[in-house]
C-alpha cells in the first residue's frame, strides 16, 4: 500500500460542531480511511455531558512516522472540518494559525442562549467573512438542506467528508470510503452515502 | 395610574406579605398562579409594565383617581364611600329555599341577574373542603351552590380573567372589597386603550373586615379539630364574637380573639369595609342573622334591585338609624385602622415618581378619617 | 456485531481505548465481564456484550459497581478470568469489597480496569482511583497508548494468575475514549470449565475458603504478592524509556500523559536534553528500575493526571536511595509545575518545560490570537448544556419547579447523578439544590424529611433515574420509609441508562447480552418498601402537576415514577409522535400575557424566537415532536399535530 507524503506531518484535522451531530462517526469514518492507507491515526474525543447541547471536537493525528497525543496542541491545526459555523470560529480561537484551512457547514444551531434571546447569533455573511479572515482558506457547504432532502442530517457530515476528500489534502479515496461506511451503514443505505460523498467532493472540487 | 411590571409587583406586593391572593394576577399570563390561597409567581418575567400590576388592589392603588373615573367626584374618606341608598333587604319568595347565609341577598340578585339576562355568566365562589374554589356559573339554579360564606380569600378574579379570556361579554362578579377595587382599577382602562372593552355588566361587592389566609387558617384550624370533617363556618354578625364552625353533628365555637392573629398584613392595610367600588354592595345586618345590609350605589345597581323587587326576588325594608349609624362608625375604624398601620409600614403616599406605594389617598381625605370617631 | 473480533491476529485496526481493552481481554480469555455505565468506561462492556453470544462470555451490566466485582470475583473463585469495569466513581462505590477481596485473593485471573475522567469532562469531580491500587494494596498498570491497553489488559491477567490477586489496569478518558492503531493477538481457543473448589485445607488460597482472614497472615500474604509483582516489573516491556543516555531533564509519566510528554518535547525541539521513562507498572514502583533511571540526571519533572501519585511513590524512593545516587531537584504538581487540578495537554507540558529549561515557546503568533479572540466574543456565542430536545426531564422539571412554587414553601430537590443532573442548571429551571452521588439525592431528602419535628416546613423533594433506583436508591428508600421521613421522590424513568449511553438496568426487558430476562418492577418494589406511588406520564403537564401537587401535601414517603422514554432511546429514534408548527397570528411574543414562555424560560431547542416576526418557530431539524411545548403557550399558538 502506498503511502502518499502528507503536506505535513503529523496533519492535524479538527472535526467540531454541536453534541448530537454526528461527530464522532465523521472522525471514525475519515480515521478508518486514512488508516486503511497504513497511516499512523489517533483520534482525540468529547464523549458524554458536552453531548447535551455542548459543543464538541474529535482531534485527529495523521502521520506516516509515529503517532501523536489524542490533542493537538494549540494551535497546530492544518484543517477544521466544521459542522456547524461558530463553532469554527469557537475551535479556530485555540488551535487554528493563519495557514489553517477549513470547510464549513452553513446550517445554524442555536445556541440555548440565543433561542432564549439572551445572546446573538451572527449572520452568515459575518461569520463567513471571519472565518475567511482567521483561515488561509475556507469553503463553505450548505451540507444540511442536502442532507435533509435525502432524509437525514446526517448526510451532511458525509458531504463534508466529500468536500475534505476534493481539497486533497489528506490521500482520501472514494473506494476506502466505501469500504468503511460499508462496515456501518446497512446496506441498503450505501447508495446514498455515496452519493452524499460525491455531492461534497463535487462542491470544492468545483471551487 | 402608575404602571409597573411582575417585578415591581414581586418586590412591591408578594415578598412584602401584601398578596391577598385575589387572582387579580393569575390567568392573565402564565407566571402567576394560585394554589390553596396564596399566589406565587412561577418564572421571572421581564416586562417594564403588565396587567398584573395594573389590576393589583395592593399595588398603586389611587383611590382618587378611581372615584374621578367612577363618580366624577373626588376621594373624600367618608366610611361607607359613594352611594345612593341603603336598606335592609333579604331574599324574595320566587328564589328557591336553599342554604343561603345570612339573609340571601346576593344568590337572589345573582340569579335574578342570570334569569334576566343582564349578565351571561357569574363568577362566584365556592368552597372544598377549608379551600374557597372561584367557579363561573351560567345557570341561575346554579347560584345557590356557591351560596355559603367564605372567611378566607379567594382567587375569584382568576376565573374573571378566564372567562373574559373565553370571550364572556356580560359577566357579573360577587367579590370582596379588594377583588372589587382591582375590578374598578381594570375597568378604568388603565393602558388606554382605543378598543378597550369592559367584560363586566354588574359587580356586587361584599361587607369584609378582614379575611384570613387559608393555610393559615387551615394549620391553625387542624391543631383543633378533624379539619376533614368541617362542612361549612359562620361569624355571626356583632354583638357576637365568635367564629363557629360546623362539623354537621357538631358545631365548634372559636372565640375570635383567637383567630385575629391570622388575619394577613394585606387586610390590615385595606381602608374599604362596604365595598365601596361596586354597583350592589351587601352584608350582614348587626344584630339580625337573616337578614342583610344592602347599599345601592350605581344607577345600574338601582334598576336592578327595583326589577328584583318586582319580580318577587327581593324583599326591603327601611334600615333603622341605629344600625346605619353603627355600620358608619364601623366602616370608619377601618378606615383609621387602615391608615395607621398603611403608615407604619410605609405603605402609604409615597413620594410619586421616588418611590413606589401600595396605597394613594388624599391628604384631605387622610385627616378626616383620621379625625373620625 | 463488534469489529473487534473481526481481524485475524498480526491485522492493524484504528480501535477506541476501550475496544483496544475489551480486545485485550478476550485475548487473554475471559468468559465473565462484569461493570454499570459510567463515562468513559462503558463501551468496553457494550463491546463485550455484542460479542458475548459469539466468543461465549457472560457480560453483565451489575446494578452497581460493587455487586459488578462481586459477580466478576465469583467466576474468579470457580477458576475462571473475569473482567471488571467502572469509572472512578465506581471504585469508590465497590471499595468496601475490593478491600476484602485484596485480602483474601482471587484464583482465575481477575482485572479491574477504572477509567477515570481528570477535567471532569464527563463527572461531577475528578476524582482517581489509582490509590485504590496503593490503599488496598494490589499491583497498578497503566497503559500509555492503544496498543498498550490491549497488550497490559491481557498480561494483567498473567500477572493476576501468577501471584493470585486482583490486578488493577487504570485508564483516563483520552486514552480510552480516543483512538488509535493497534494490532491484534490471537483469540485462544479453550477456555476453563468453572468449579468452586472450597473442600480443601481453610487457609489453601486455591481450594479453602475465600476469606480476608485472619489478618496477620493474609494481609502478609498479600506482601508477598507484591513483591512477586515487583520482580516482574523490573523487567517489564511496559515501562520504556527514549532520549539521550544522560538528559538534562528527566520526565517521568504513565497513562495519556506519556502521549502529551512525547509530544512536548518534539514541540519544544528538545529531543537531545529531555528523556522519557513511561512507567506501566505504576504501583508499586520497581526500585532497581527507577535507581537506573534517576542516576541519569539532576532534573526530574514527574507529568501525571490527577493527583500526584506517582511524584510521591517516587519521591519516596528518591529519598530512600538518595544516599546511593544523590539528592534530585523534582519539578511536578507539589511545586507548580504541573497544574493540581483539571487534565493535561501537551501545551501545559510544554509550559513546564519551557520553564525549567528556559527555552521560548509560542504556540501561535500573538497577533492570530489576539484576533481570534476578538472575533470569537462575537462569533461564537456559548453553548449552554441543556437537555435534549423531546428529553420527558425537561417536561418533569417544568411541572417539579411549577409545582413546588404553587407550594409555596420553598420547597427543593435533592438528587444525583444522570442527564437530570443538569436540573441544577437553567435548562432545568433551577430545580435541584444538592447533587452528589448516585442515590444520595434521596439519602439527604430522608435526612431533610426528619426535620419537621424541628419546625422545618419546606416541600423536601429527591429526584432518581430508573437506573439509579436500583443501583443505590433502594436502601435510601427503605430507611426514609422505616423512619417515618416526609418526603416525595420523583422517579424520572426513561426506559434506560441514558447518560451513559442507553444501556439496560433491571427495570427493562432486556440484559447486555441481547437476551429477554425478568423485569424488576419499579413501582411494585416501592410500594413493597411501604412508600404511597402514583405513576404519570410527564408529557402529560396537568396530571402530573396536579398528582404532585397532592403529594406534597401529605405525610411520610410518596413516590411519583414519571415514565417516558428517552428521546435518544434506540427505540425511538428518529420517529416524530407529532408534527409542530407556531401560528404566528395568535402567538403573542413579547407581549403581557405571554413574555416568549416558550424560548425564554422552556427553552427546548427546537424552538426559535424569530426577532423579525416577533414571534416563536419551530426548528423541524430539532424538533423530536414530543408536543410538550403546545401545552405551556398560553395562546394556544403551538399546534401538534399527529405525525403520519
Amino acid at each position: 500500500m502506498e503511502k502518499r507524503i502528507l503536506s505535513s506531518d503529523p496533519y492535524n484535522v479538527i472535526i467540531t460542531g454541536v453534541g448530537g451531530q454526528g461527530n464522532v462517526m465523521a472522525s471514525r469514518v475519515l480515521g478508518n480511511m486514512l488508516s486503511l492507507k497504513g497511516l499512523y491515526v489517533t483520534i482525540g474525543e468529547t464523549f458524554g455531558a458536552s453531548q447535551r447541547g455542548g459543543s464538541v471536537m474529535s482531534h485527529l493525528r495523521i502521520s506516516a512516522v509515529s503517532s501523536f497525543s489524542p490533542q493537538i496542541p494549540k494551535g497546530k491545526a492544518h484543517m477544521v472540518v466544521s459542522l456547524e459555523p461558530i463553532e469554527a470560529i469557537r475551535v479556530l480561537k485555540d488551535y487554528g494559525n493563519w495557514k489553517t484551512k477549513t470547510v464549513c457547514n452553513t446550517r445554524p444551531i442555536h445556541p440555548v442562549g440565543v433561542i432564549s434571546g439572551e445572546l446573538g447569533y451572527p449572520s452568515l455573511e459575518e461569520l463567513k467573512k471571519w472565518v475567511k479572515e482567521l483561515t488561509e482558506a475556507a469553503w463553505f457547504v450548505d451540507a444540511t438542506d442536502t442532507a435533509m432532502e435525502l432524509g437525514n442530517p446526517i448526510f451532511g457530515n458525509i458531504m463534508l467528508i466529500g468536500a475534505l476528500a476534493g481539497i486533497d489534502v489528506l490521500p482520501l479515496d472514494r473506494d476506502d470510503f466505501e469500504t468503511v461506511i460499508s462496515e456501518i451503514v446497512p446496506p441498503d443505505k450505501l447508495e446514498l452515502n455515496l452519493y452524499a460523498y460525491d455531492m461534497g467532493r463535487g462542491i470544492t472540487l468545483a471551487l | 395610574m402608575q404602571l409597573f411590571g411582575p417585578n415591581e409587583l414581586l418586590e412591591d406586593v408578594l415578598n412584602k406579605d401584601l398578596c391577598i391572593g385575589c387572582g387579580a394576577c393569575v390567568g392573565l399570563c402564565p407566571y402567576f398562579k394560585n394554589y390553596r390561597g396564596k399566589t406565587a409567581m412561577l418564572f421571572p418575567c421581564t416586562l417594564p409594565k403588565g396587567r398584573c400590576y395594573a389590576f393589583c388592589p395592593k399595588a398603586e392603588l389611587d383611590l382618587d383617581e378611581l372615584s374621578s373615573r367612577s363618580w366624577g367626584v373626588p376621594y373624600d374618606g367618608s366610611a361607607l364611600g359613594n352611594y345612593r341608598d341603603v336598606m335592609i333587604a333579604k331574599a324574595g319568595d320566587q328564589m328557591p329555599k336553599g342554604h343561603f347565609q345570612a339573609g340571601g341577598t346576593v344568590s337572589s340578585i345573582m340569579a335574578f341577574a342570570l334569569k334576566t339576562g343582564m349578565i351571561e355568566a357569574s363568577v362566584l365562589t365556592d368552597r372544598k373542603g377549608l379551600i374557597p374554589t372561584p367557579r363561573l356559573v351560567t345557570s341561575p339554579e346554579d347560584v345557590v351552590t356557591c351560596a355559603s360564606s367564605k372567611f378566607t380569600a379567594a382567587p375569584t378574579l382568576a376565573v374573571l380573567n378566564q372567562a373574559t379570556r373565553e370571550g364572556y361579554g356580560k359577566i357579573g362578579l360577587v367579590g370582596t372589597p379588594c377583588q372589587v377595587m382591582s375590578v374598578a382599577k381594570r375597568r378604568s382602562n388603565p393602558f388606554g386603550e382605543d378598543d378597550f372593552k369592559d367584560p363586566l355588566n354588574l359587580v356586587v361587592g361584599l361587607f369584609c373586615t378582614w379575611a384570613l389566609d387559608t393555610r393559615r387558617l387551615i394549620a391553625h384550624l387542624s391543631s383543633l379539630i378533624d379539619i376533614s370533617r368541617i362542612q361549612g363556618m359562620d361569624i355571626p354578625p356583632p354583638p357576637s364574637e365568635i367564629m363557629i364552625i360546623d362539623m354537621g353533628d357538631e358545631k365548634k365555637e372559636i372565640p375570635l380573639e383567637e383567630i385575629r392573629p391570622l388575619v394577613p398584613l394585606s387586610c390590615q392595610i385595606c381602608p374599604d369595609m362596604t365595598s365601596e367600588w361596586a354597583d350592589i354592595s351587601v352584608g350582614v345586618l348587626e344584630g339580625s342573622p337573616e337578614l342583610n345590609t344592602l347599599i345601592v350605589r350605581t344607577e345600574k345597581g338601582q334598576q336592578l334591585v327595583e326589577e328584583a323587587l318586582k319580580e318577587g326576588y327581593l324583599v326591603v325594608e327601611k334600615i333603622p338609624d341605629q344600625n346605619l349609624a353603627h355600620l358608619r362608625i364601623a366602616a370608619a375604624n377601618k378606615k383609621k385602622r387602615a391608615i395607621k398601620r398603611a403608615k407604619e409600614e410605609g405603605m402609604l403616599n409615597n413620594p410619586l415618581g421616588e418611590k413606589r406605594s401600595a396605597l394613594r389617598i388624599p391628604t384631605e381625605a387622610v385627616e378626616k378619617i383620621i379625625e373620625s370617631n | 456485531m463488534s469489529y473487534i473480533i473481526e481481524g485475524q491476529k498480526g491485522t492493524r485496526h484504528l480501535l477506541m481505548g476501550n475496544e483496544a481493552i475489551a480486545r485485550g481481554a478476550l485475548e487473554a480469555g475471559i468468559s465473565v465481564a462484569a461493570g454499570y455505565p459510567g463515562t468513559p468506561s462503558s463501551e468496553i462492556i457494550e463491546n463485550l456484550a455484542k460479542v458475548s453470544k459469539k466468543e461465549q462470555i457472560y457480560v453483565e451490566w451489575s446494578v452497581n459497581e460493587k455487586v459488578a466485582m462481586e459477580v466478576a470475583a465469583a467466576a474468579s473463585f470457580a477458576g475462571l478470568r473475569s473482567l471488571c469495569v467502572m469509572k472512578q466513581n465506581g471504585v469508590n462505590v465497590a471499595s468496601d469489597f475490593l478491600l476484602h477481596l485484596a485480602g483474601s485473593g482471587t484464583r482465575g485471573g481477575m482485572v479491574l480496569v477504572p477509567c477515570d475522567d481528570p477535567g471532569a469532562l464527563s463527572s461531577i469531580n475528578e476524582g482517581e482511583s489509582r490509590h485504590f491500587a496503593r490503599l488496598v494494596e494490589i499491583p497498578l498498570l497503566e497503559p500509555g497508548d492503544f496498543q498498550e491497553a490491549k497488550d497490559i489488559t491481557k498480561w494483567a491477567f498473567e500477572l493476576s494468575e501468577e501471584i493470585r490477586s486482583l490486578v488493577m489496569v487504570r485508564s483516563v478518558t483520552r486514552l480510552s475514549h480516543a483512538s488509535g492503531n493497534v494490532v491484534f493477538g490471537g483469540l485462544p481457543k479453550k477456555k476453563a470449565r468453572p468449579y468452586f473448589k472450597h473442600d480443601g485445607f481453610i487457609l489453601d488460597p486455591m481450594e479453602g475458603v475465600v476469606i480476608s482472614a485472619p489478618v496477620d497472615y493474609k494481609h502478609g500474604q498479600q506482601h508477598e504478592k507484591l513483591q512477586k509483582a515487583i520482580a516482574l516489573f523490573e523487567d517489564s516491556p511496559f515501562n520504556t524509556y527514549s532520549g539521550p543516555e544522560n538528559p538534562e531533564l528527566l520526565i517521568i509519566t504513565s497513562s495519556a500523559s506519556h502521549f502529551y510528554s512525547k509530544e512536548a518535547i518534539q514541540l519544544i525541539g528538545g529531543q537531545d536534553r529531555i528523556g522519557l521513562l513511561k512507567m506501566g507498572t505504576t504501583w508499586p514502583i520497581p526500585p532497581n528500575l527507577m535507581e537506573e533511571h534517576l542516576s541519569r540526571t539532576e532534573k526530574i519533572l514527574i507529568v501525571e493526571e490527577v493527583i500526584p501519585f506517582l511524584e510521591e511513590s517516587v519521591k519516596i524512593l528518591a529519598a530512600e536511595l538518595a544516599p546511593k545516587i544523590g539528592i534530585k531537584t523534582f519539578f511536578g504538581k507539589r511545586n507548580g509545575f504541573i497544574p493540581m487540578v483539571g487534565e493535561l495537554n501537551p501545551d501545559l507540558v510544554v509550559a513546564a518545560l519551557s520553564r525549567i529549561l528556559e527555552i521560548d515557546y509560542e504556540a501561535v503568533p500573538e497577533d492570530y490570537s489576539k484576533r481570534a479572540e476578538e472575533l470569537t466574543l462575537v462569533g461564537a456565542p456559548n453553548r449552554e448544556l441543556t437537555f435534549c430536545p423531546g428529553c420527558p426531564h425537561r417536561a418533569s422539571f417544568w411541572s417539579i419547579h411549577n409545582v413546588l412554587e404553587m407550594d409555596n414553601r420553598k420547597g427543593f430537590v435533592c438528587g444525583d447523578i444522570g442527564c437530570y443532573s443538569m436540573a441544577v442548571l437553567p435548562c432545568g429551571f433551577g430545580t435541584l439544590k444538592t447533587l452528589h452521588a448516585m442515590g444520595s439525592g434521596t439519602g439527604v431528602a430522608s435526612g431533610f424529611g426528619k426535620l419537621t419535628q424541628f419546625g422545618m416546613d419546606q416541600a423536601v423533594l429527591s429526584v432518581c433515574g430508573d437506573s439509579t433506583f436500583f443501583h443505590a436508591t433502594m436502601p435510601a428508600l427503605v430507611n426514609a420509609v422505616h423512619h417515618k421521613s416526609n418526603i416525595t421522590l420523583v422517579i424520572l424513568d426513561n426506559s434506560g441508562t441514558a447518560m451513559t449511553g442507553f444501556q439496560p438496568h433491571p427495570g427493562l426487558p432486556v440484559d447486555a447480552g441481547g437476551n429477554d430476562v425478568p423485569i424488576v418492577d419499579i413501582p411494585s418494589v416501592c410500594r413493597a418498601i411501604g412508600a404511597k406511588v402514583k405513576i404519570s406520564d410527564p408529557f402529560d403537564l396537568q396530571e402530573t402537576q396536579e398528582t404532585l401537587l397532592e403529594l406534597l401535601q401529605e405525610e411520610g414517603v410518596k413516590v411519583l415514577v414519571l415514565k417516558q422514554i428517552c428521546a435518544l432511546s434506540p427505540e425511538k429514534k428518529g420517529k416524530k409522535k407529532y408534527k409542530m408548527s407556531v401560528d404566528i397570528n395568535v402567538c403573542l411574543g413579547e407581549n403581557c400575557g405571554c413574555n416568549r414562555l416558550c424560548t425564554r424560560i422552556f427553552k427546548c431547542p427546537g424552538l426559535v424566537w424569530d426577532k423579525e416576526k416577533g414571534a416563536a418557530r419551530i426548528d423541524e431539524v430539532i424538533c423530536a415532536g414530543c408536543g410538550v411545548c403546545a401545552s405551556i403557550c398560553p395562546s394556544g399558538a403551538i399546534e401538534k399535530k399527529e405525525a403520519a
